[in-house]
């Protein structure tokens, strides 16, 4: 995976993660690779288990006791926004203090379940207020806020006297806007709460301002999700995870969640991963996808190449097993087993004891990630073609 | 009352009651099931598909009288049911077992798997000691788990296990009647495959009747012969065909246009039906789906559109069922691309 980093925002290689539980050590993350290039959607499917969620946490370093991130690399290449210079940031060389300007302004995640985020005793507002004052410079929202309120009043002001003194005073903030001085802290919550409004109109919630002023409780799930993306996207982040964002709703809502995703990607340029198990999911949203299998990187490939030729047995097999719209068939062709227990994962390729193209190899020697056709890699002593 | 029906209910409603205030008075009622006429055909996998909330679960749950009816008829084989208690509702509740999508939740941890699917069959004094082992072991084996497996607990089983057991302790009392209640909504695909297959390998080999309930259109259409589409409380369209292809009630449309297609070719050309299903405890009047339809009129709003029969046992309700033109959705196209050879 060579490639410059203008176009790549984020590269995860090698990385180890492992939980030391009282059963025995977890090897959960397993040598995993994948990258993400700048403006683009990928899906990161695979069962339950396969490490999507750890791969996710650990790109964050969430993962928390007994969990340990145990060695690789991960790159967040930022693209200064002055210079426009590319600037690889090393997340698992952070300080805890860089690691809160990370999380949120750089890559912000979205979780599963609705019910439990966002905090159920505050109004979405100030949640996504509190989010906005804690990572962003809001001194120029403070002046637009005034200079808006000022041309507002000129708007209704008939004494030209008092219209000349308004006029000076938008003067005046439109000078200090040049450099503007840190805001107070009443006028920087009320910046802070118009962003959050702007974003829950963003995010195309109906009467943004009234939804600002409820609790999530008040919020349907599908809506509840749609105020977690406005937080997570408040901070403008360059990565945007969607862990499972989608898979608790129902059909009609996911499909309004995904559009919504579609158009934001397009009007602020965010890169996602969207972690999922639904290959339908993948279809409709994603332009890349990388398929984990127990702890490991399986396949990376353009979406299309994905599902009209897969190369690695088990994408193959998530591929075949889910019941198709258009088919009548009587019997699902199945993966033997099941996702393996990561205490004592099978030796060599860990998919070998569920695979039906194992050879001996498989059972020793753990295949490589490579570029088997252009863009398209696979880990697989014998893949398909 | 024909013979072929293991399964007929009419005019069914089930109101759950909404309490508040200190001294806990009714303020509402929840219209969980509202006047449901359904028949259910010996041997044949009845689908239930809608959004949340729509009412499903009431609705078996109703039907095995694990709820009690406000109002309506359940006949069961011929019997009515409706008000049956004590033994003679035993006696029934023998032949009709529920599976449910969390399979963890419904066996005890602190029992062996022998004892959690050999349970009915001593509670019901047909089997104890070494012929439950045996006979539990029968079971075991038709779902396809070992001997090896029967003095372990459910933590030791993986989801789709655990999901094995139940249908194996479902099966216990040899049922006719089997409600399956998303049961493979907490599974991966490959499990969720291993799954499906052993459902219709075991109707086969017992002859059993499913409704089978769930959230995946996909899933619910390779299951089924028919399936039953709810909308807060109402079946708004009860159908023999391919859901994907010969819709003819708005909201089943509206439903099936929002399954994500599995071909990059067709990205983003599922279509939105915008709107969330309103509270079922002032359910909107008229027509339920009126506030979100797009070919509503005013009548639309007024009348309760009855189910009707629009040929071959197809039952719509809507005033303009017949009449309306969908135009074709993605999912279509998406299906008929097959029909095609790929060198055409
Ligand atoms: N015990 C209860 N008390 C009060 N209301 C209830 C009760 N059980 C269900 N309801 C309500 O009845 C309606 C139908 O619920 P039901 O569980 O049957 O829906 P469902 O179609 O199975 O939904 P899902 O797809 O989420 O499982 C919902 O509005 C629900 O909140
Ligand atoms: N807190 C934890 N303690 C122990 N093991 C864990 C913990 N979190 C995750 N794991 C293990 O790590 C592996 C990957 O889990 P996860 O990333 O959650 O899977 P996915 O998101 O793909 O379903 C699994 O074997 C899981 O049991
Ligand atoms: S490396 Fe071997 S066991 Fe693994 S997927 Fe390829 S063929 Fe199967
Ligand atoms: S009856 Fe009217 S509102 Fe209801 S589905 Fe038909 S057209 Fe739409
Ligand atoms: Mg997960
Ligand atoms: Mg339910």
């Amino acid at each position: 995976m060579t490639e410059s980093r203008e176009d790549i925002v984020l590269e995860v290689h090698d990385l180890f993660t492992n939980f030391y539980t009282f059963e025995g050590t977890v090897r959960a993350l397993d040598g995993v690779e994948l990258f993400l290039r700048r403006g683009d959607t990928m899906g990161l499917v695979g069962e339950t288990g396969c490490g999507k969620s750890v791969t996710a946490r650990s790109i964050l370093r969430l993962v928390e006791p007994p969990g340990k991130i145990e060695s690789g690399k991960i790159i967040y290449n930022e693209i200064d926004k002055q210079t426009g210079e590319v600037k690889p940031i090393d997340i698992l060389s952070l300080s805890e203090e860089e690691l809160l300007d990370l999380r949120g302004e750089k890559i912000a995640i979205v979780f599963q379940d609705p019910a439990t985020y966002p905090n159920p005793v505050f109004r979405i507002g100030d949640q996504i207020a509190e989010v906005v004052l804690l990572h962003q410079d809001l001194r120029y929202d403070v002046i637009d806020m005034k200079i808006e309120k000022l041309e507002k009043s000129l708007q209704g002001e008939s004494d030209p006297d008092k219209q000349v003194h308004i006029k000076e005073k938008i003067e005046y903030y439109r000078e200090l806007r040049k450099d503007p001085p840190e805001p107070d802290k009443k006028d920087a919550k009320a910046a802070a709460f118009r962003r959050a409004v702007n974003m829950l109109n963003l995010v195309r919630m109906p009467s943004p301002e009234s939804i600002a002023m409820q609790y999530p409780h008040e919020l349907s799930g599908g809506m509840r999700q749609r105020a977690l993306i406005a937080m997570a996207l408040a901070c403008d982040p360059g990565v945007l995870i969607c862990d499972e964002a989608t898979t608790a709703l129902d059909v009609t809502v996911q499909a309004q969640v995904l559009k919504l995703l579609n158009h934001l990607k397009k009007e602020i340029g965010t890169s996602i991963i969207i972690i999922t198990h639904d290959m339908g999911v993948v279809a409709e949203t994603c332009n890349w996808v990388t398929v984990m299998y127990a702890g490991t990187t399986v396949e990376s490939c353009a979406t299309k190449n994905l599902f009209t030729r897969p190369l690695h047995p088990y994408t193959d097999g998530l591929l075949t097993a889910v019941p198709k719209l258009h088919e009548n068939k009587e019997r699902l062709p199945q993966i033997l087993g099941s996702v393996p227990n990561l205490i004592t994962p099978p030796s060599g390729c860990r998919f070998h004891p569920r695979c039906a193209y194992a050879t001996e190899q498989c059972k020793s020697v753990k295949p490589k990630l490579t570029e088997l056709e252009p863009e398209h890699w696979v880990a697989c002593h014998n893949p398909l073609n | 009352m024909s013979e072929d029906n293991l399964v007929q209910i009419r005019e069914l409603k089930k109101y759950f009651p909404l309490t508040g205030g200190v001294f806990r008075k009714v303020i509402g009622r929840v219209h969980a099931v509202d006047d449901v006429d359904l028949d259910i055909v010996r041997g044949e996998t009845l689908g239930v598909v809608g959004e949340s909330g729509c009412g499903k679960t009431t609705l078996g749950r109703t039907i095995l009288r694990l709820l009690n009816p406000t109002s309506g008829q359940i006949i069961f084989d011929g019997k009515d049911i409706t008000h049956l208690g004590g033994s003679e509702l035993r006696e029934v509740r023998r032949q009709m077992q529920i599976v449910f999508q969390d399979p963890m939740a419904s066996l005890n941890p602190r029992i062996t798997i022998k004892n959690s699917v050999g349970e009915p069959l001593v509670v019901n004094g047909i089997a104890k000691g070494p012929r439950m082992r045996d006979m539990v072991l029968e079971l075991l084996q038709k779902v396809g788990l070992t001997e090896a497996h029967l003095n372990r607990f459910p933590h030791e089983f993986s989801g789709g296990q655990r999901q094995r057991i139940c249908i194996a302790r479902a099966l216990a009392l040899n049922p006719k009647f089997i409600v399956m209640d998303e049961p493979t909504s907490s599974t991966d695909v490959s499990v969720q495959a291993q799954t499906l297959n052993l459902m219709k390998d075991l109707q086969d080999e017992f002859g059993l009747t499913y409704m089978f309930i769930s959230h995946d259109l996909s899933v619910v259409k390779h299951m089924s012969d028919r399936i039953a589409v709810m909308y807060l409380g109402k079946i708004v369209e009860l159908t023999p065909h391919d859901i994907f292809k010969e819709a003819m009630h708005p909201y089943t449309f509206a439903l099936v246009s929002a399954v994500p297609i599995p071909d990059p070719r067709f990205a983003g050309k599922a279509a939105i039906l915008s709107g969330e299903v309103p509270s079922p405890i002032n359910p909107p009047t008229g027509c339920r789906f009126h506030p979100r339809c797009p070919f509503a009129q005013d009548r639309c709003s007024k009348d309760i559109p009855e189910l009707r029969d629009m040929g071959n046992g197809h039952l719509v309700a809507c005033h303009y069922a017949g009449t309306l033109d969908f135009g074709r959705s993605a999912q279509q196209e998406y299906a008929d691309s097959f029909d095609v050879p790929a060198n055409a």
